[in-house]
């Protein structure tokens, strides 16, 4: 069988509005809070979920960055925090380069184009010495 | 025909999953938007099938299986993971999930895995 996709992008819309504004409230605990465990859960879930809806609509750019952004969130959660500055401002450009794309999406109905640098911030791996800090 | 229990907690896999089911001839008895909520939804329904997503809130799906499981041994849990979750799948199959499915969906392979489930249950 073939699934109508055309129906399932306003769902995927909507949804990830939400995800979006959830994303935007646990970032700002975790301005308070760098080491805030529900903040940072709720940042890589709902990654992982826009990951796997944009994957599903062959939304590829969106799916790349979301990725990155639910790995990214994943080392921060090994690491116990996120880095006050640089590491919370990366995680900030990432939700608004998904904004941003999905924005795209319900303006066009098509997928974005890719943005590697976004990409490519995101996969850079946590410094070790960061990493220390925070477990410290 | 099976009576399915959807547990995910994004409203889009849901959706799709059901679609995907009731073409097959199945029925969606009911959807979970956590683990909480999935093992509550079995309790209520006692569904043929649970299809279960690993990443949700209140409860993760392989707590939620594990809390299926302790309500009815015999229950047939099977994991919807992402790509790049095989360790969480495998956690999963030994916690006593029955099979898994990745994301994307690809109907022709949700139809084959849950028929499967059912076909060995049912012997």
């Amino acid at each position: 069988m073939a699934l109508d996709m055309t129906k399932y992008r306003a769902v995927f819309l909507e949804d990830a509005t939400e995800h979006l504004a959830d994303m935007s409230r646990a970032l700002l605990d975790l301005e308070k809070d760098t080491e805030h465990a529900d903040a940072i859960d709720v940042l890589f879930r709902m990654a992982h979920s826009i990951k796997g809806m944009a994957a599903s609509l062959e939304y590829d750019s969106i799916a790349e960055v979301s990725h990155v952004l639910e790995d990214r969130m994943q080392e921060i959660r090994s690491a116990g925090g996120v880095d006050g500055t640089e590491g919370l401002t990366l995680v900030f450009k990432g939700m608004e380069g998904l904004e941003a794309m999905i924005e795209v999406v319900r303006q066009t109905g098509e997928s974005p184009p890719p943005n590697p640098d976004l990409v490519n911030a995101l996969a850079t791996p946590i410094a070790p010495a960061e990493c220390q800090k925070k477990k410290s | 025909m099976a009576r399915i229990l959807v547990a995910d907690d994004a409203a889009f896999m849901r959706q799709m999953i059901r679609e995907i089911v009731e073409a097959e001839g199945h029925e969606v008895v009911a959807e979970a938007s956590d683990g909480v909520e999935a093992v509550d939804q079995f309790k209520a329904h006692h569904p043929d099938l649970v299809t279960m997503d690993i990443v949700m809130p209140r409860r993760s799906g392989i707590d939620a299986v594990k809390g299926i499981l302790e309500i009815d041994s015999t229950a047939c849990v099977v994991m919807c993971s992402a790509l790049g979750q095989e360790t969480l799948v495998t956690e999963a199959l030994q916690a006593g999930a029955r099979d898994f499915i990745v994301k994307p969906f690809k109907p022709d392979s949700v139809v084959k895995t849950v028929n499967k489930v059912l076909e060995k249950e049912s012997q």
